[in-house]
């Protein structure tokens, strides 16, 4: 109980990790659905760079060298999680035009509407 | 610096560059030219890498000017290779076989965006089989997934939009559950490299047990719902039967099989075998591979419409590899490794042959397709040969599998998973021969039918033949192809 709190940034990222995970998998909205899955992105976004974080030192920016880079955090873990972040906005945008394809075809984005009105034959109309 | 070294990257790197040439090409036949050349090519280097790897073994090959703690590097070995030959293989003759039929399922103007897509689609998929970087592999498979979305997308009717939404949504959850097993292989090692990893986590291993099984199972679920593990396989039958027929055979045949590569390297590579056989991983694999086996095909069994069948017939067939993994065997594994070449070369060749049978007759349920096999009696030929392997005739290469599936499994003790092998064969028969038998032998539909087929030029049937071939070869050379995963396998 004790290392949830001191460690609450992974805790907040478990948290919203879940949060993200449920809404993608069970809402029925395809627009809350994508939503989810940028609130899942995220969270992992942050457990990751939490990772890299030293309490009370700087970004590690080139000019500032002269304690030798001995009080810099790690970059390691921001770096990578800018191309985590263009992956999950080329998947989110992705997402959102077949939305559109999807509103077009079927006329909703609810996504049980969607599976009636597949099965009762609305598509050959 | 050695040339023929480079070569891994320089496939990936001529596949995207001529990816992105491609859509300012106004002519469709030079579209095709250069896309198959470059394949061809990439095929070739593939080759050549692997004869490579055979002279000097296996190598570590640095992108970049950063040493290994730091730079992205790429592990070159037979596995690697080879897998790189089946995946240029495999593109090059489906899409070869496209230059005919791809015109009947997309629109003219889509075309050149669609052999895009497919030089996306191969050189991620190399990417995530050569790439020796957790990171890097990631990427990969995001970007493998976005292309195959796009390739299943390019048909414009309504079940794709649909199918591709399901397969997104599914495909999403895996990558974020994959990238959060990383970052947990990250939190305890400090390292992304696989090399350096496997160094740290070796040491932490005993101390942090917890955290060994939280990120071997989430990277288990998240490339286990890319490569249709059983119960996270419900993307697999809309998306692979709504799809251009192209499409499926390279979603069913190459799609999947690279998570599943990335994985065994995983577990091999990263983990090894002393920390896996800590947590009960290899007991889940196992139950889950079994399961796929017996259910999917009974799925199969069950659906109407002929595409649907062979999708399910894939689910079943992933069964078989995960089996062979949770064997935890040296020789499960390779077998495994086997079946992946079996499952692709074959599969290919179904869904182009199903494929073909579909856009010529205009049918689409399995019922219909009775006396086929008087109108296109090759085509439902080189489809009886695949039905034969995934069946486990002799001489085929479904055979070999499931051969040296039953020995791994006596040699591992466990007798009774020999009976799930025997049901499942006789599982696919019940589904495949039907098909067969009612295409050569239906005689209702044929009184007073209108051949709708038209005349099929040799050419067009030649890509399948070729699979036919390659096909039949492997099972010749299954023990050279054993061999070489042995080695590249490595274990101790």
């Amino acid at each position: 109980m004790q290392n949830l709190v001191i460690n609450y940034y992974d805790t907040a990222a478990m948290i919203l990790f879940g949060v993200g995970f449920m809404t993608l998998l069970l809402n029925n909205n395809l627009i809350k659905k994508i939503i989810g899955m940028n609130i899942m992105d995220t969270s992992i976004f942050l457990f990751f760079i939490v990772k890299g974080y030293i309490q009370g030192n700087r970004a590690p920016i080139y000019e500032s060298m002269a304690d030798g880079g001995a009080h810099f955090i790690n970059p390691l873990p921001s770096a990578l999680m800018l191309t985590g972040i263009v992956v999950a906005v080329s998947t989110t945008a992705f997402a959102l035009a077949l939305t559109i394809r999807i509103h077009d075809v079927y006329g909703t984005i609810e996504l049980d509407e969607v599976i009636e009105k597949r099965r009762t034959g609305y598509e050959r109309h | 610096m050695n040339v023929i070294k480079m070569f891994p990257v320089v496939i990936i790197l001529l596949l995207l560059l001529t990816a992105f040439g491609l859509p300012i090409v106004k002519k469709k036949k030079i579209v095709f030219q250069i896309s198959l050349a470059t394949i061809f090519i990439a095929f070739v280097m593939s080759g050549v890498t692997l004869n490579y790897v055979t002279q000097v073994g296996d190598y570590l090959l640095r992108i970049g000017p950063y040493d290994i703690p730091w730079g992205i590097t790429f592990r070159i070995g037979y596995i690697e290779a080879l897998m790189a030959m089946l995946f240029t293989g495999v593109s090059l003759m489906v899409g070869w076989y496209g230059v005919y039929s791809i015109h009947k399922d997309i629109e003219e103007k889509h075309i050149k965006y669609y052999y895009l897509l497919l030089h996306i689609l191969l050189a991620s998929l190399l990417g995530i089989v050569f790439t020796n970087d957790l990171f890097n592999g990631y990427v990969f498979v995001e970007a493998t997934t976005l292309s195959s979305c796009g390739l299943i997308i390019i048909k414009n009717n309504k079940s794709t939009s649909k199918a591709t939404f399901k397969y997104l949504i599914m495909s999403v959850l895996g990558s974020g559950l994959l990238l959060m097993g990383i970052a947990f292989l990250y939190a305890v090692t400090g390292h992304l490299n696989i090399g350096e990893v496997h160094r740290e986590l070796v040491k932490v291993a005993a101390e942090k047990h917890n955290i060994v099984v939280i990120s071997l199972s989430l990277l288990l679920v998240g490339l286990g719902v890319k490569g249709a593990m059983f119960p996270l396989h419900t993307w697999l039958p809309d998306a692979h039967s709504s799809a251009p027929s192209t499409s499926s055979a390279l979603l069913s045949s190459l799609v999947l099989k690279a998570p599943v590569v990335f994985l065994i390297k995983i577990m091999y590579q990263v983990y090894g075998l002393d920390i896996i056989h800590t947590t009960p991983i290899f007991t889940i694999l196992l139950i889950l591979g079994l399961a796929g086996m017996i259910l999917g095909s009974i799925f199969a069994i069950n659906q109407k419409e002929i595409k649907r069948v062979i999708a399910y017939s894939t689910v079943a067939q992933m069964g078989y590899i995960f089996f062979g993994m949770g064997l935890g065997t040296e020789m499960g594994l390779m077998v495994s490794l086997f079946h992946v070449f079996a499952h692709a070369l074959t599969k290919a060749m179904l869904f182009l042959c199903v494929g073909s049978m579909m856009e010529q007759s205009g049918y689409k349920y399995k019922d219909e397709f009775r006396g086929i096999g008087k109108e296109m009696p090759v085509t439902l030929g080189a489809f009886t040969l695949g039905a034969l392997s995934m069946v486990g005739i002799p001489i085929f290469p479904g055979f070999i599998s499931k051969w040296y599936y039953s020995i791994a499994t006596i040699n591992a003790g466990q007798y009774i998973f020999l009976g799930f092998i025997l049901v499942s064969s006789l599982l696919n028969a019940v589904y495949y021969f039907p098909i067969v038998i009612n295409g050569y032998f239906g005689k209702d539909n044929v009184k007073g039918k209108i051949y709708r087929a038209k005349y099929k030029p040799v050419k067009e049937v030649l890509p399948l033949a070729v699979l036919a071939i390659a096909m039949v070869m492997i099972s010749g050379y299954s023990s050279t192809l054993l061999e070489y995963f042995k080695f590249g396998l490595n274990l101790k």
